[in-house]
């Protein structure tokens, strides 16, 4: 097992895409599927990396990472956003509120392992 | 003779039967309708006129006036007398009051004698009294002066009893010149026929001057002034004329003061000669027309200053309702850009995430993690994974270019290493490169580090015309270049491909525009790929340049300010 990553992403198929990627590159995948209940497993399992999807009910992607990044518990874990998002300003703002990266959707199949797995080595 | 007539003198020559009939009735009027004296209806009254202004005389237009002209007209106006003047001298005035001929006769001094021979009032109209008038310079101070002269007089007046008795008290031996009116009075002394003239001082204070006469200190003879009445007159008529003075000399704002201030004010006295009277008259009638004339004037000044005002007031009003007008429109316009904006938000996240299963699962089940494909399959998967694909990258060309459109698209400004960005799009492009068999190579000079621009931005420009040049070349090459040349970064994309005629040069950053180049629509591509680029360049700062010859190949330039955006 490489690691566990916790993917915070309320689109059933995003969600089963991003978990078959990583699973069969040998990660652990823990899913949330809105902000509050991410930020409550993030606590709890102290994930290597959380991969946070923006455009959440309730609760944004920007909400959920100021309050990831506010909680000293857990605030050294990577955050990578993950978003449809490509208006100017939005990966700004996601560095803005404590985000390490930023991986614009459609994810590249080619490419998405080679981007993520960067920011669970800078840890 | 009018009955009229009869009944005011009371002189009869009807029977004493209709004479007692007609008392009745005058008596029963006198009843009925309360006032004091029975006159009939406008009963006319005679009244003798001579030459003694400002007392009584005939003016230029040849009506009676004077003071007593004027207070006997006042009563009679308020009484309803008619009345008829009767001109004369004041000896024949007289004598026609004598004989019964006239009903009045004004300006008459009371006097033992004459109350003899005619009926008075009982309240002075005037006081009077009588003055000596000489030439300038005559040297008659006092009545001893008067001695051996030739005096002028009235005949048949008060002052000519009086000026004998005065003058014999004195001892003095005068010679009297008897006139028949003052004005012969004053041209006799003027001309020298006579030393001095006696009249009253109403008339000399009014005519003097005319005459180049001045008053002398001789005065004498204070006498009080009436209306007379034929001696056997009924007394209605001088009844009333007491009545009326009473009430009259009791108010100071009363017409007889009013006459009085009239007649004997400074401005009468003095007869401004005719030429002048023009000269007044003309001066008058310019001064009035010029007056009229800007009063024209200023009316019409007030009227165009209203009407300025007016318009300004509109055009104010205008401007105040255009400004809101704008402000609204302006809002909606912004509204309009936000509601576009969200729009553009909202399609680029909805358009992306069904691509996002799409180009995903494709992409895996070609990297066989869905497990093993036939050679069939793994053809269509590419199929379907091309296409979706191409169809982000047009979604993302229209996000773009509606960003732009909107003036929404702004760059960063970071500091990255562009020998890496140029490497990453060498690398991302090498498989459309190697599809087409196309050598692909990059020169990148030494000196090439870091820069200050938006990396994103950068690569997209790039890639978009690394995916031309492949695009449009068959065979050959597609070579990238990047250097610095004077201040600024050159990144070159030359191709050997099929080139651009000289013509259709200016319309290649069009947007929407692909150039049709004889083999229609060999190429795919929306035409906004340039178009996007060019602007996005415009945005960092820099330009793109194009060269290129027909069927011999095509060099795309990004220029880039060294130092990152300089806007």
């Amino acid at each position: 097992m490489k690691g566990n990553i916790l993917v915070i992403e309320d689109n059933e198929q995003n969600l089963y895409l991003v978990r078959f990627i990583l699973e069969k590159n040998g990660y652990q995948v823990h899913a949330a599927m809105d902000g509050k209940t991410g930020i409550d497993m993030a606590v709890q399992l102290k994930p290597d990396l959380i991969l946070l999807d923006i455009q959440l009910p309730v609760m944004d992607g920007y909400a959920v990472a100021r309050n990831l990044r506010a909680n000293p518990q857990i605030s050294g874990i990577p955050i990578v956003a993950v978003t449809s998002h490509a208006m100017f300003g939005d990966r700004d703002k996601a560095m803005e509120v404590g985000c390490n990266g930023y991986i614009e959707k459609p994810i590249n199949p080619d490419t998405f392992m080679e981007e993520v797995e960067l920011h669970l080595l800078k840890q | 003779m009018p009955t009229n007539q009869n009944r005011i003198s009371g002189q009869k020559s009807d029977l004493p039967v209709l004479r007692f009939l007609r008392w009745v009735f005058f008596l029963l009027l006198f009843l009925a309708i309360g006032i004091p004296y029975a006159w009939a209806e406008n009963p006319v009254v005679k009244v003798g006129v001579y030459e003694n202004a400002p007392k009584v005389f005939t003016n230029e237009s040849g009506k009676s006036s004077g003071i007593f002209i004027d207070i006997i007209e006042y009563i009679a106006k308020s009484e309803g007398w008619k009345l008829e003047y009767v001109p004369g001298t004041w000896a024949e005035g007289l004598d026609r009051l004598e004989r019964g001929e006239i009903d009045l006769m004004p300006d008459v001094a009371l006097t033992a004698e004459r109350e003899k021979k005619f009926s008075f009032h009982k309240i002075q109209v005037l006081s009077s009294w009588f003055q000596a008038y000489a030439r300038k310079g005559s040297g008659l101070q006092s009545i001893l002066d008067l001695n051996g002269k030739r005096i002028a007089i009235l005949e048949q007046s008060v002052q000519e009893e009086a000026f004998i008795r005065f003058s014999r008290g004195f001892g003095l031996n005068v010679t009297l010149v008897s006139v028949p009116d003052y004005k012969t009075m004053f041209e006799m002394v003027a001309r020298g026929d006579a030393d001095a003239a006696v009249t009253n001082q109403f008339y000399g204070a009014m005519h003097a001057r005319k005459y180049d006469l001045v008053d002398t200190a001789v005065v004498f003879e204070p006498s009080a002034l009436f209306f007379a009445a034929p001696k056997n007159a009924s007394p209605e008529l001088l009844d009333a004329i007491d009545r009326h003075l009473s009430i009259l000399k009791k108010d100071t704002r009363s017409a007889y003061y009013a006459i009085l201030k009239r007649w004997t004010s400074e401005e009468v006295r003095f007869k401004f000669p005719a030429w002048l009277q023009i000269v007044f008259l003309i001066v008058g009638v310019v001064l009035l027309t010029s007056l009229a004339g800007s009063f024209v004037l200023k009316r019409q000044v007030n009227a165009r200053t209203f009407e300025l005002k007016k318009i300004n007031r509109e055009m104010e009003e205008r401007i105040i309702d255009r400004t809101a007008e704008l402000a609204l429109a302006m809002e909606k316009a912004q509204a309009a850009d936000r509601i576009k904006s969200a729009f553009l938000a909202t399609m680029s996240h909805e358009l992306r995430t069904p691509l996002n299963s799409i180009i995903g699962f494709t992409g895996i089940l070609l990297q066989r993690l869905g497990g093993p494909l036939n050679e069939e399959q793994e053809k269509q998967l590419k199929m379907v994974y091309n296409s979706a694909k191409h169809l982000l990258n047009l979604i993302n060309d229209v996000l773009d270019i509606s960003k732009i459109e909107a003036g929404q698209l702004n760059v960063a400004s970071e500091t990255f290493n562009l020998r890496d960005a140029v490497e990453k799009v060498i690398k991302t492009s090498q498989p459309l490169a190697d599809n087409k068999g196309l050598k692909l190579s990059a020169e990148i000079a030494p000196e090439i580090g870091t820069i200050r621009s938006d990396r994103r931005r950068v690569e997209q420009i790039l890639l978009n015309l690394l995916s031309n040049a492949i695009k449009f070349t068959e065979q050959g090459y597609v070579r990238m270049t990047c250097e610095v040349r004077s201040d600024k970064i050159v990144i070159a994309v030359s191709d050997s491909g099929i080139g651009i005629k000289p013509e259709d040069l200016g319309i290649l950053f069009n947007a929407f525009q692909q150039i049709e180049s004889g083999i229609t629509r060999k190429y795919d591509g929306t035409g906004l790929g340039l178009s996007i680029c060019k602007q996005l360049a415009n945005l960092l700062g820099g330009k793109i340049e194009v060269e290129s010859e027909w069927g011999r190949g095509s060099t795309f330039s990004l220029i880039l300010p060294l130092e990152g955006e300089k806007a």
